[in-house]
This record gives structure tokens, sequence and C-alpha cells, in this order.
């Protein structure tokens, strides 16, 4: 057995990616100390991990965001690496800065490449460079000629843009020429109302879009390698709701443009770490965009590990000390499908509200193709200073639709009272036949599913 | 009558949008509202800061989640006739000033409610912890130079005037 990268490290997250963490330092023969608010002190982190260490109050912006506390907790605890998890500190390239100033391994790329893709204008110019294209944009647009050159270009339909905007204010969506010119000229007053400037620019729209991205790990040794996408087209106000891979939306060759095109990127800035390119897909054309790229693991990264066997966790610990990558881009192999629901303490009846309080009852489901990554069990008081995110129930199955009728089976058998869950809205979503039959779009929930539920309810 | 987030929040905007104040206290029933205007970020403003959480703390408000099962420290137990004076945040003990000098308190030494009793350090950055309370140290629970969580007991003071 090689010896351990690290002998200690310290998890500054909270919640299920704490507990993942250490569960990935414990396979590893790595000790975990996990930083703690007082109001995480008898979580479940707290209880696996090494040792926990309180580091502040409950507010997160006095505890899990201050790097002067984790740090010094680090070092107090003679840990030689941080993990940061999601969310938090772990997008900071300032934060990663300061742990390799202090002797420290930040677990996640370089603070160079955190704000090459942390700036949205470099990473677009990036994402140019290296041949991967974006969403198609004109340039300041003087009448509506230039528009109906565009649209002739890309075809409709277009958004309309203010240059000065922002908050959706001076935005049009405009479906066919003859609306053209006045919802220039609507666009134009309403962009100098909001902002004093009346100056436009077009964008391609993609009215049925689809999110798809890919993972990509990078190690000090110069090699990146991809595991595949995957799909997070079921989305409600940009937050992500049920995650899968293969992507039902694409075959082999896009998913190897797609998938070369994020190596490209993650190659052109010395990627080191696991890391996501987030593309817009059209699904009316099949054409896709760069969005974004996230250095840091995601929530949604069980999905991939379920087709592929990789554990990304591990191997971002291994990289970050300096190992390369444990197989080569030859050696992944996509067995069968996975499918992941977010179990949130949230009321989907009432708006998502959230609803944190103390947990009753929490069984978990278990079985063959079954995974739950969380932080709950029976007793355990939610508070509520974070976010709703509960559990992720994560099922496999050798195809798409074993691992739905998987799905469906574990959710009934999650037991939880105390706080309202989620878990009913995904049943619902999962037998929706837009949901089995692959045709949703990030905003089917919201224009789709949830007013014909809303009706539905009111009607009984 | 229970505050509500609200409340606090229309509270907020009252003293955001007067002119003339710098600082507010409300007090009503256990409930305590104190805000500062400009605070300039800088050390002295910082150190100011923590010196008062840490007024609270050492007098009668506990945690409010004590864990039934504490994963973290060990919670000391605190004698009924005394108080403890606990961390204000994560940080190095410091005992003294500097090196070589002496205990800001020993056991057995009187100490007043603002009174250094000792130094937290966050990266380079050193803020006085106070006694917030008067009265006699009984028992000095952390040794110098060593990393203390948030909230732990670092020193038993036995209130009364002496």
């Amino acid at each position: 057995m090689p010896s351990p990268p690290f002998t200690r490290i310290l998890v500054a997250n909270r919640g299920e990616i704490a507990v993942r963490v250490i569960r990935a330092c414990e396979s590893l023969g790595i000790e975990s100390v996990v930083a703690v608010s007082a109001a995480d002190r008898d979580s479940l982190a707290a209880r696996l991990a090494t040792r926990a260490v309180c580091i502040g109050p409950a507010p997160a912006a006095q505890s899990y965001l201050r790097p002067e506390l984790l740090i010094t907790a680090a070092q107090g605890t003679q840990c030689q690496a941080i993990h940061p998890g999601y969310g938090f500190l772990s997008e900071r390239a300032q934060f990663s800065r300061l742990c390799a100033k202090e002797g420290l391994t930040f677990i996640g790329p370089s603070p160079e490449a955190i704000e090459a893709m942390g700036d949205k204008l470099s990473a677009v110019q990036l994402a140019e460079q290296a041949g991967v294209p974006r969403v198609p944009g004109s340039g300041r647009i003087e009448d509506a000629a230039d528009a109906r050159d565009f649209a002739q270009r890309h075809g409709f339909p277009i958004l309309i843009k203010a240059s000065a905007g922002g908050g959706g204010r001076g935005m049009r969506i405009v479906r066919r020429e003859a609306d053209i010119a006045h919802e220039i000229d609507a666009a134009a007053a309403e962009a100098k109302a909001a902002f004093g400037d009346p100056s436009l620019y077009v964008e391609k729209f993609v009215e049925r879009a689809r999110h798809i991205e890919i993972q990509v790990l990078g190690d000090s040794h110069g090699n990146v390698v991809h595991l595949g996408e995957r799909d997070c087209s079921t989305q409600r106000r940009h937050q992500k709701l049920i995650e899968e891979a293969p992507s039902p939306a694409i075959d082999a060759k896009l998913r190897e443009e797609l998938a070369g095109a994020a190596v490209r990127l993650a190659r052109r800035v010395n990627y080191v770490g696991a890391g996501t390119v987030e593309f817009v897909f059209d699904a009316d054309t099949s054409r896709w965009y760069f969005l974004e790229m996230n250095t840091r693991i995601q929530v949604e990264h069980p999905v991939t590990e379920m087709i592929t066997g990789r554990d990304l966790v591990v191997e971002q610990i291994r990289v970050a000390a300096g190992e390369p990558i444990s197989f080569k881009q030859s050696e992944v192999r996509f067995t069968g499908h996975a499918i992941e629901c977010r179990i949130n303490a949230e009321d989907a009846t009432q708006n998502f509200a959230p609803r944190p309080g103390r947990l009753q009852t929490w069984t978990a489901p278990d079985g063959e193709g079954i995974r739950v990554d969380t932080h709950c069990f029976s007793g355990y008081l939610i508070p509520p200073y974070y976010d709703s995110l509960l559990a992720k129930v994560i099922t496999h199955g050798a195809d798409r639709q074993q691992a739905l009728q998987r799905m469906s089976a574990a959710l009934a058998d999650l037991n939880v009272t105390g706080v309202p869950t989620t878990a009913p809205f995904h049943q619902q979503v999962l037998v929706h036949d837009d949901f089995r039959s692959a045709k949703v779009t990030t905003r089917w929930v919201e224009e789709t599913f949830l007013p014909a539920a809303n009706a539905e309810r009111l009607a009984t | 009558m229970v505050l509500t987030h609200n409340d606090i929040q229309s509270i907020l905007k009252i003293i955001d949008a007067a002119e003339h104040l710098d600082e507010i206290e409300i007090v009503h029933g256990d409930f305590r509202l104190h805000v500062v205007r400009n605070g300039n970020g800088s050390l002295g403003a910082a150190s100011e800061a923590v010196a008062q959480s840490a007024v609270p703390t050492a007098t009668a408000l506990k945690p409010t989640a004590l864990p039934t099962k504490p994963a973290t420290q060990p919670a000391a137990a605190v004698p009924d006739d005394v108080v403890a004076i606990r961390a204000p945040m994560l940080g190095v003990f410091y005992r003294a000033p500097s090196p070589g000098e002496k205990p800001f308190v020993e056991v057995g030494q009187r100490v007043r409610a603002d009174d250094t009793v000792g130094l937290l350090e966050v990266m380079k950055l050193f803020n006085s912890i106070r006694a917030g309370v008067d009265g006699e140290v009984v028992k000095i629970l952390v040794d110098n130079g060593s990393m203390v969580e948030f909230d732990q007991a670092l020193i038993f003071v036995k209130p009364g005037k002496g």
C-alpha cells in the first residue's frame, strides 16, 4: 500500500460534502479535522472526523467564510492541506493564495486558474482562444438593420439586451423579423429610462436549452482527462434539482465534441484538480455554447462516480499532493446510467420555502444501485443559517429506465418526519412524460411543470 | 411580545436612515441589540468589537445550542460560583503581552471587567480578551500558546468586589 498523500487534512466545509470528504480521507488513511461553526458542533461531520474544531459562531460570515480562522485551525491542528468542498471559500483565489503562503496545500486549482475562470470576461476569452464557442452575440447595434443582419446569420429567436443592463431590464426576446423594429425601439427606451443609456446589443436566444456539463480532472504532470457529461436540465431559478449521466440528449459524437472542448479549456489554464465546464445545449439545433467553468468539486459529482467507478474526491486529494491522476483517459469506461435527486428541507407547494427544524425521523433508502450522500440522522436539528440540502439520493441502473425505477423506489423508502422535503416533488417529476422522454429544458420546471402542478392542487 | 426577524430588519432600517446616530443599544427582555455605525475596520476597531462580544459570553449568556454529546473540545464543567471567560473566536491563546513578559493575570489575582486577561492571535492579528466581570481569578484552564476554539472556557473568575 503506498503511503497516504497527506497525514492530516482540514475540512473547511459542512453538511453532506464535509462527510463526503471525511470518508475520502478515511479511505486514503488520512486523518481529518473538520472546522465547524457553533451550530454544527454536533453535526455528523463533527462526529465522524478524527477531530472537530469550533471556529466561530453560527453565521457563515463569522465562521466558514473566514480564511484566517480556517488557516489558524489547520495550523493549530498540524494539518498539511485544506479541502474547501463546494460553496463557501472553494472558489476564492485569495484563499488558495493565502493557504500557499502559510505552507498549506489548497485542495483545488491554482489561484491563477480560479481567477481566470472566476472572471466571466476572461473565461469567455480563454474559451474562444481554446476554440470553445460561446453564445453568439453582436457588438453594439445602431439600428434594426443591424439586428436583422444578426438574426439572418444566427437565426431566430434573438435576445435584445441593454449594454448597461442587468436584472432583465431592457431585455426583449424577438421571434420573427416583423417584430424587430418596434422591439428595438421599446428596448432602447426602457434601457434609457433604466440606465440612462439606450445602447443595445443582441444575442442568439436558446429557447429550449439543456444544461450539460463535462467533468474534468487535471494533475501537475500535465495530464487532463474528462469523465463524461452530466445533464442538469431539471432546474428551478438556476438551481439544479435533478442531475443525470449520461445525458439523454446527446450521442457519442456530441459527447466527444463537448469533452474535447472542456479538456482544451482546462489545459489552457494548466488545470490541477477536479473541475466542471458547463455548456448551454440547444435542444432544437444540437449546437452548444460555453457557459462557465466551476473550479471545485460539484454537488452532483456522484452521478459521474456511479457510471465511471472513479472516486473524484480521492483523485482531488491525490493530485493536490502532486501525484498523477490514477488512471488514463483510455481507462475511463461508462457503465449504465445514474441519476441524482437533491433532497432539500423545502416545501415545494409553498414556492420551495426553506423549512429548517428538527428531523424527528430520518431513514435513508438502501439497496442495490442506491447511494445516499447525507449528513442527516434522526434527531438532527437543521440549522437555519445555511443551505437547505439534506441529502443527495443517487441511483444507478443498467439503463436510464432502471435508474429511474430505482430512484422512485428509493424515494418511496426515504422516511423523513419533522420537516417537509422536496422528495414528493421529485416523485412527480420522475413519472412525468416530459421527463421520461427527456424533453425537459432549463425552464421546464417553472414554465410547464409547476403551473400545472399548482393548478391541479388548487382544483382538488 | 416576541421580536421577529422583520422587526429587527425594520429597526436596522430606521437606524440606517437616521443621520446623526452612531451607536444604539436596545434592550427588550432578554433581547439586546447593539448597533455601531461606521466601524472603520482598523485593528483597534477589531479588538474593540472583540472585547465587547467577550462581555456577554463571560457573564450570564450560555451558548444557545449546547450539544448533548459535544464533538468539539469537551466543555469544561463550570462550577456554580464562578464565571468562565470564553474565547470570542478561534485562535492561539497567549497569557502575556509578549514572550518573557509577566502574564496578564495569575491565579489569586483580582480583576476588573475591563482588564485584559489574555491575547488571542489569528494569523498575526492580536485581539485582547477582557475579563468581562469583576472578581478573583481562580483557575486558568489553557496553556500559553495553545490553540483554543470559539467559545472555549479559558479562565474561571469568582465574581465579587474585593
